[in-house]
């Protein structure tokens, strides 16, 4: 547990807290503190001793919610921690975070391509990235539930 | 400084799915600005696409997502479907037997011995070494066959259920397994060893496409391609998943970060699965079951959510599912190594000659069927034209 | 790790050996692939035990099974009351053997036979209705 407790200098941006099975924590934070998070994450641990392998992107139709996942790896133990917020449906917007850590290019892209949500200041966003064409045209996010495909 | 030659390469990730919906794929240009000899920016262009899957998988049930997971990708189709089943079963809260786990651990490390051989096999090919690539080969096929005994398939080994494996093994297959074991282990030293010292080898591989420490971890690399420049991970190691905390086994870490590094982590990896898998064959516990009812498998799953890694043979795999009660998942995301590997690379190209190119990303080791065909435009004469990735390693374009 | 270099290739050992001896491919078709006993290969249910109970079917993840009716003048024993088989369809097949392990009659033959190139034998239902005889006139 010795790295959940080098992350106590993030506990200010919390609002929640929870457990996805088996056992990888996850913490609420608001979508607004987004840089300022890694930003503090960067200068705790530094660049050699985390990387971010994924960004999970749902849609809660049944709330009217995207939610967002960063799931970060905390070297040496090797752990896997997870950063979770809400965005509203029908206007997902938040902060990139690629010039500050540049590995979570091809997450933000994805999650743009198949959901529909904005990381302002990524300026490698484009659709077609990885749907088809036919799709883009009829301008669908596929991963929505609201879209048969 | 006018570029006079552009270089597209229209690279292919196809993961193949399986006659049950059409696999989707485009091509992934890397755009290489190469000034003379010399490559000076690289970008990318569009993607490869396995997002069917993830649609797909919200509208079949939890049993029959196992089988459609399976087949994302040829060569890494078990530890797929281990990391999907896994997930269920954390879900569940199940827990297969421990011959079961061990059995699983022998299936997946055999497709890591052939998935080695073959890279290894086509970075020999690309440097024009064909009698090597075809000698490779022809060792591969015995661990191919090593396959077809466990699974009864030589690729495709439908092989993992959720609460255990399949099918199970007795005496008389144990045996033949670790008869075929031995004699691979003797070829693959031997190439080990030519990889060390021959002198062709060295020339083309040693000090190029350097990754350093620090960008390893910033950009995201997993797998052989992190742990050939110092970074120390391994999801078999952290996770401890199926019978991995029991058997003695090493991380293999390289820390000169080129190709060289990369492709020596994968062969000291081979060498040691072969001896991971001898040492299951030999202490299987017996006992209990390894193959579970599937008739008596609840139908529906709980409310939760769960997220499993599994070290497959290009890095870190992982598999969220979320469930809401019911008969089919809610969600399900796929995230393959190849994913962060290929689309970050573009940081290593910059500053090595065009030759080096299909050697960079041969290193990588792209889940990829086929990525030959390259244009060359050449902006003056306004015109394009077709070679293949091995002529240009063999430089004999530019 | 040391590297040291030999001065000479290495793969001149494999070369001469491979030079002197004969060629690895198989000659197919006078000799045949070496295929394993439990290979995954064309699989049919036997009529005898099935009940028409369909889960097969429902399981399948290539969509590959349809449920047809037995035809008339086959005697069909008293488990079935529908009437009705599973027919596979060979090349929407994926040979996962899921309809295999989820039958709970255990009514699936299982053979290792892997040349499924044909044209008439483009689904099981000649080798299934094979299992049952067919009735006599009036019955």
């Amino acid at each position: 547990m010795s790295s959940i407790s080098r992350l106590s200098k993030l506990r200010k941006f919390f609002v929640g807290e929870g457990v996805i099975k088996p056992n990888r924590k996850y913490f609420v934070f608001s979508s607004d503190n987004i840089r300022l998070l890694f930003s503090e994450l960067i200068n705790t641990i530094g660049y050699e001793n985390f990387y971010v392998s994924t960004i999970v992107g749902t849609d809660l139709i049944s709330e009217n919610k995207i939610r967002l996942d960063y799931y970060v790896v905390i070297l040496p133990e090797e752990e896997t921690v997870v950063f979770r917020t809400y965005l509203p449906r029908d206007n997902p917007v938040i902060d990139s975070i690629v010039d500050i850590v540049p590995g979570v290019l091809s997450s933000e892209c994805e999650t743009h391509d198949l959901l529909g949500v904005v990381f302002q200041g990524n300026q490698f966003l484009k659709r077609g990235f990885f749907v088809s064409k036919d799709i883009v045209d009829k301008k669908q996010y596929p991963l929505r539930k609201d879209v048969k495909v | 400084m006018g570029v006079s030659k552009v270089i597209e390469i229209p690279y292919v990730v196809e993961l193949p799915v399986g006659p049950q919906h059409p696999a989707l794929h485009e091509p992934l240009l890397l755009k290489a600005y190469a000034d003379g000899e010399e490559i000076v920016k690289v970008e990318v262009n569009t993607g490869y696409n396995h997002r069917g899957i993830e649609k797909l998988a919200e509208s079949n049930s939890f049993y029959r997502n196992i089988f459609i997971c399976g087949r994302v990708c040829g060569i890494c189709n078990t530890v797929h479907a281990n990391c999907y089943t896994r997930a269920l079963e954390y879900l569940l809260g199940l827990e297969p037997s421990s011959r079961a786990k061990y059995l699983r651990v022998v299936a997946m490390e055999f497709e890591r011995i052939h998935s080695h051989m073959l890279i290894n096999a086509i970075i020999a090919e690309l440097l024009g070494f064909e009698a090597l690539f075809m000698n490779i080969m022809l060792d591969r096929e015995k661990i191919m066959k090593a396959k077809e005994i466990l699974t009864g398939n030589r690729v495709v080994g439908d092989y993992m259920m959720v609460g255990g494996v399949r099918r199970d093994i007795d005496g008389v297959k144990r045996d033949q397994l670790i008869n075929i074991l031995k004699k691979i282990r003797e070829r693959v030293v031997y190439y080990r060893k030519l990889w060390m010292e021959d002198d062709t080898i060295l020339k083309r591989l040693v000090d190029v496409g350097v990754l350093t420490r620090v960008n390893a971890t910033k950009y995201s690399f997993v797998g052989p391609v992190a742990r050939g420049s110092g970074v120390r991970i391994d999801s078999r190691a952290s996770d401890k998943y199926d019978a991995y905390g029991e058997i003695p086994w090493r991380i293999v870490v390289y820390d000169e970060g080129d190709s060289w590094a990369r492709m020596m982590v994968r062969w000291d990896e081979t060498i040691e699965s072969i001896d991971m898998s001898i040492y299951a064959l030999e202490h299987l516990p017996s006992g209990e079951t390894a193959i579970p009812d599937e008739r008596k498998l609840p139908r529906k799953f709980p409310e939760g959510e769960s997220y499993a890694r599994v070290e497959a043979q290009r890095g870190e795999l992982t598999y969220y599912v979320m469930s809401t009660g019911g008969v089919n998942p809610y969600r399900v995301k796929i995230r393959t190594p190849s994913f962060l590997n290929i689309i970050h690379s573009t940081i290593l190209y910059p500053g090595y000659t065009v030759a080096d190119l299909p050697v960079i990303f041969g290193s990588l080791d792209p889940c990829v069927s086929c990525m030959e065909r390259i244009y060359v435009v050449d902006l003056n004469k306004g015109v394009r034209f077709r070679i293949r990735l091995k002529d240009l390693a063999l430089k004999k374009v530019v | 790790m040391k590297r040291k270099k030999s001065g000479k290739p290495g793969l001149i050992n494999i070369i001469l050996r491979n030079f002197i001896s004969k060629p690895a491919t198989i000659q197919y078709p006078f000799q045949q692939t070496v295929i394993e006993k439990d290979y995954r290969g064309r699989h049919y249910p036997d009529l005898n035990k099935c009940t028409g109970c369909s889960l097969c079917k429902i399981e399948c993840p290539a969509d590959a099974i349809e449920m047809v009716s037995i035809p008339g003048e086959y005697i069909v024993p008293r488990i079935n009351p529908r009437r009705i088989y599973p027919v596979i369809n060979y090349f929407r097949c994926v040979y996962c053997y899921r309809c295999v392990t989820i039958c709970p009659v255990d009514a699936y033959i299982t053979t290792n036979d892997h040349r499924l190139v044909s044209e008439k034998m483009i689904n099981s239902s000649e080798y299934s209705l094979s299992t049952i005889s067919k009735g006599g006139g009036s019955e």
